[in-house]
């Protein structure tokens, strides 16, 4: 595909912002999804660990992270809505081709993703403190599932990127090929490198989970050290798979690419990558540490940007296309409606959620709100009282005009 | 950037000959709207219910809630939450340029409703988890917060789903703004009718979670306030939705009237009488409810009420797919001077889709004698796969199509006639050149030959 016509599949009707700012936000927001992705894939591969092994403290932990698991799909899928959302709005020629041309895979990732989820919660529901029961196997294939959603995604994105390569798929040998049942390009380096990302992510998760567990008068201390021990392990042999997958994966990069893995980008994922590997030694209380899932938090936004500059080295730098060439036709209110949404009331509702959250599990028994807490479920609710009545009153003037 | 160039901006085609790619998203549409409505009606009677629960100190109906709150999140949020987004994943395989249009014009609206869906999703969980951990005040706000920001999503996607149906304003056309699309008398009507099917809705799946009650006497008091909530949803929602229908622009009047199936009507008020008759008897006597009848009238709404209703919705704005400029074949075929995008027939016209669509081989950009039925093909691929099976099965196929006539000049005749100049009034207008109206007749004519060639 030549640059007029990747030009020419930009939507006609514009933006209603700069792209950047877009660009922003979708690497903000694909790194939030990736750390709920990772949870996720780490939380559940621990619950099925536990839900195998006859070890007590693996018994326990892996009882602890079914209820993560199925909280972090759930965060997951809903943090994943915004770069999804991004991502369609300025590289739509490259998202949509490639999702066309592989349509009944993008179609199946909703059917995998459904079956992924509610296997989870079968054996939630069926086998969670079951000694012995077969749902351990729907876990199982809850894992073996999300993986595969995740597969997809990675098709659907490695494809985006190769705008020389469509017609080909598209029209083999000439003839147009219009069932969508192809999978064109992938790299299971790439694939690896992310996954593995789990690792060291959920070991930051358990060092955060045994701090938080301190708090607790009754622990079994013996426990929170192992829980430790764990983290620490993931953390640091997680990172160096994932290391090594990088290299695999900067191996094998497409021509395209470029001298990308030499780029300034590519030696900040490396460096993000050893973040996760010397966390554990710059984190090193024996309680535990927020601060080791903080870093992990901080090496995946690293990451985020080091893959949104590969993805600009090649569209950019091979195909010439150039973000900043689309169309704007700036859109005051929407612009003003989202950032004060977003900041305002967001920001309001999401702190009460987890400091009500955070001092309810903490508390034994029943938690009264602190007057701050308290304060800011007010706030919250009165934004979205504000909201609304804004929503009626700009509805109304807009029909009395 | 101009767009501007002898290259129009359409996308290659996935054709599903089984279902037809329209009712591949349809279907995901339909169990997504059943979902998300569960949802936020369900949002809006835990909130009521929490309150009554908190500031009447009953724990029995804060263990209701809770348990319904455990029965949402099974079903409604892994179902709405992985639909919600499959919508996107299938209206972008299936008509990638309706979806863009609405993308790119509501991308901050969609985005202000994400954050809704945070905080909805966010909120249901402690909803459910901390149910009776929380002081009775704390617990009221959470339920607040939940069911608003529940109440927002829809608020949002209902002014979005108008737009696809057509611009509120008709000033949107010349003057853009995100406001003149989003707001017209069709949202308002919408936001009303809506909210009163999501509380029938909720209320129906209120029923599978009381079913289930032990205590016989609150089961009989959450049976009847169900049925309360019920049937006020389903007359007033029946009400707003005719009051919706009024609002209907002129075109989408007529399609109502000539191109929908006779059985609609009859249907949308026979699901609705026995919904009524549903809920009046729970109330005339509680003990009736039992768990499969509950579930057996979910199913019910889902194949007699909202299918229907979203295939209407989806019959009203032929031959737009979105803002009554972008056709459901993807051709932009209407100038919005607001955003400077133009109408591509003319371009069609006098150039041909073959020469200026991107994906198609170059061996078909000319008709000639070697290549007519293949460019046949390509052009019914573009022009008309969206909406027809290209053979004897999907939807409206080819196949059952000009009463059994397989005579290419009769077939060329009708598309120069019918199609070409746009008297259809629910299909697009297809400017095909006359060497392209040759070659697609020529392929009509010729689909058991294509079929037997290409199998």
């Amino acid at each position: 595909m030549d640059i007029d016509t990747l030009y020419a599949l930009r939507s006609s009707s514009g933006l209603p912002s700069h792209p950047a700012v877009f660009l922003i936000l979708l690497v903000l927001t694909w790194a939030l999804h990736m750390i709920a992705v990772h949870v996720m894939l780490g939380s559940t591969a621990l619950a099925l660990t536990g839900a195998f092994a006859a070890n007590a403290h693996w018994r326990r932990l892996g009882s602890a992270m079914l209820d993560t698991a199925k909280v972090a799909v759930s965060l997951a899928i809903v943090i994943g809505v915004a770069p999804l959302l991004f991502v369609q709005v300025i590289y739509d020629p490259f998202w949509y081709v490639s999702n066309v041309l592989s349509a009944r895979w993008a179609i199946g990732f909703i059917v995998v993703l459904l079956v992924a989820y509610w296997a989870m919660y079968h054996h939630y529901f069926v086998g969670k403190e079951g000694s012995s029961g077969s749902s351990r196997w729907s876990l199982a294939l809850s894992l073996i599932l999300l993986l595969a959603a995740g597969f997809i995604m990675h098709v659907l994105a490695s494809q985006a990127l190769r705008p020389e390569l469509w017609m080909a798929w598209y029209a083999p040998d000439g003839h147009l090929e219009t069932s969508g049942a192809g999978i064109h390009e992938f790299n299971l380096a790439r694939f690896s490198f992310f996954i593995a990302l789990a690792a060291p992510v959920t070991g930051a998760w358990l060092l955060g989970y045994r701090r938080y567990l301190a708090h607790r008068e009754d622990e079994n201390p013996e426990y929170l050290d192992w829980i430790a021990g764990l983290g620490r392990k993931l953390m640091t042999g997680g990172g160096f798979v994932v290391l090594i997958c990088y290299a695999m994966w900067m191996a094998t990069l497409q021509d395209t690419a470029g001298n990308f893995p030499l780029s300034l980008w590519s030696f900040l994922a490396n460096g993000a990558i050893l973040l996760l590997i010397l966390a554990p030694a710059l984190f090193r209380s024996p309680s535990g540490s927020y601060g080791a899932f903080a870093t992990a938090a901080g090496a995946v936004l690293l990451v985020a940007v080091a893959r949104e500059a590969l993805r600009h080295r090649i569209l950019g730098g091979a195909h010439g296309y150039e973000l900043s060439t689309y169309t704007i036709h700036f859109d005051w209110y929407s612009n003003a409606l989202f950032c004060l949404t977003f900041v305002g009331l967001g920001g309001f509702a999401i702190a009460y959620s987890i400091a009500i959250s955070w001092e309810a599990g903490k508390t034994k028994g029943l938690y009264t709100a602190s007057p701050r807490v308290d304060r800011l479920g007010k706030f919250a609710l009165a934004a979205l009282c504000i909201w609304i009545a804004q929503y009626f009153f700009f509805g109304f003037l807009v029909m009395a005009q | 950037m101009d767009n501007s160039t002898e290259i129009l901006g359409l996308y290659p085609t996935w054709y599903q000959p089984a279902l037809g790619s329209g009712w591949v998203l349809g279907i995901v549409a339909v169990i997504h709207v059943l979902a998300s409505h569960t949802s936020v009606g369900a949002a809006l009677v835990s909130t009521w219910l929490a309150t009554v629960a908190v500031r009447r100190n009953r724990p029995e109906l804060l263990e209701y809630v809770r348990k319904y709150g455990v029965f949402l999140l099974v079903f409604s949020y892994v179902l709405g939450s992985i639909t919600g987004p499959g919508i996107w994943f299938s209206a972008t395989v299936a008509s990638p340029r309706g979806l863009s249009a609405l993308i790119h014009s509501y991308v901050w609206w969609w985005a202000t409703e994400w954050v809704f869906f945070v905080i909805e999703v966010v909120g249901i969980y402690l909803l459910v988890y901390l149910a009776g951990k929380v002081d009775g005040r704390s617990y009221l706000k959470i339920a607040w917060i939940f069911g608003l920001a529940s109440w927002a999503t829809m608020l949002v996607i209902v002014g979005i789903l108008s737009f696809m149906m057509w611009p509120g304003q008709e000033r949107w056309f010349s003057e853009g703004g995100t406001l003149n699309g989003f707001f017209g008398p069709y949202t308002f009507a919408q936001i009303l009718s809506r909210t009163c099917f999501m509380l029938m809705a909720a209320a129906l799946a209120g029923g599978l979670i009381a079913a289930y009650i032990r205590d016989g006497a609150f089961r009989l008091e959450m049976t009847r306030k169900l049925a309360w909530v019920g049937l006020f949803g389903a007359v007033l929602g029946a009400v707003f939705f005719q009051w919706g229908l009024t609002t209907l622009p002129e075109s989408a009047q007529l399609l109502m009237k000539t191109r929908l199936p006779g059985s609609f009507v009859p249907t949308m008020w026979a699901i609705l009488a026995v919904i009524v008759a549903y809920f009046s008897t729970l109330l005339l006597r509680p003990s009736a409810l039992k768990a499969p009848l509950a579930a057996g009238m979910m199913v019910a709404l889902l194949i007699f009420g909202i299918w229907p209703e979203e295939r209407a919705r989806e019959s009203m704005r032929k031959p737009f797919v979105a803002g009554q400029f972008v056709y459901s074949n993807q051709i932009v075929a209407r100038d919005v001077p607001a955003l400077g995008v133009k109408s591509e027939l003319p371009v069609l016209e006098s150039r041909g889709m073959l020469a200026v669509h991107p994906f198609i081989p170059e061996h078909l950009r000319r008709v000639d004698a070697g290549n007519e039925l293949e460019a046949g093909h390509a052009l019914a691929i573009v022009y008309c796969s969206n909406c027809h099976g290209l053979g004897t099965t999907g939807t409206r196929p080819f196949g059952e199509m000009f009463a059994g006539n397989r005579d290419a000049e009769d077939i060329e005749r009708f598309i120069k006639g019918a199609l070409v100049t746009g008297n259809m009034v629910n299909m697009p207008r297809i400017p095909l050149r006359d060497d392209e109206a040759h070659a697609l007749a020529l392929f009509i004519a010729s689909l058991p030959l294509w079929h037997s060639i290409t199998r």
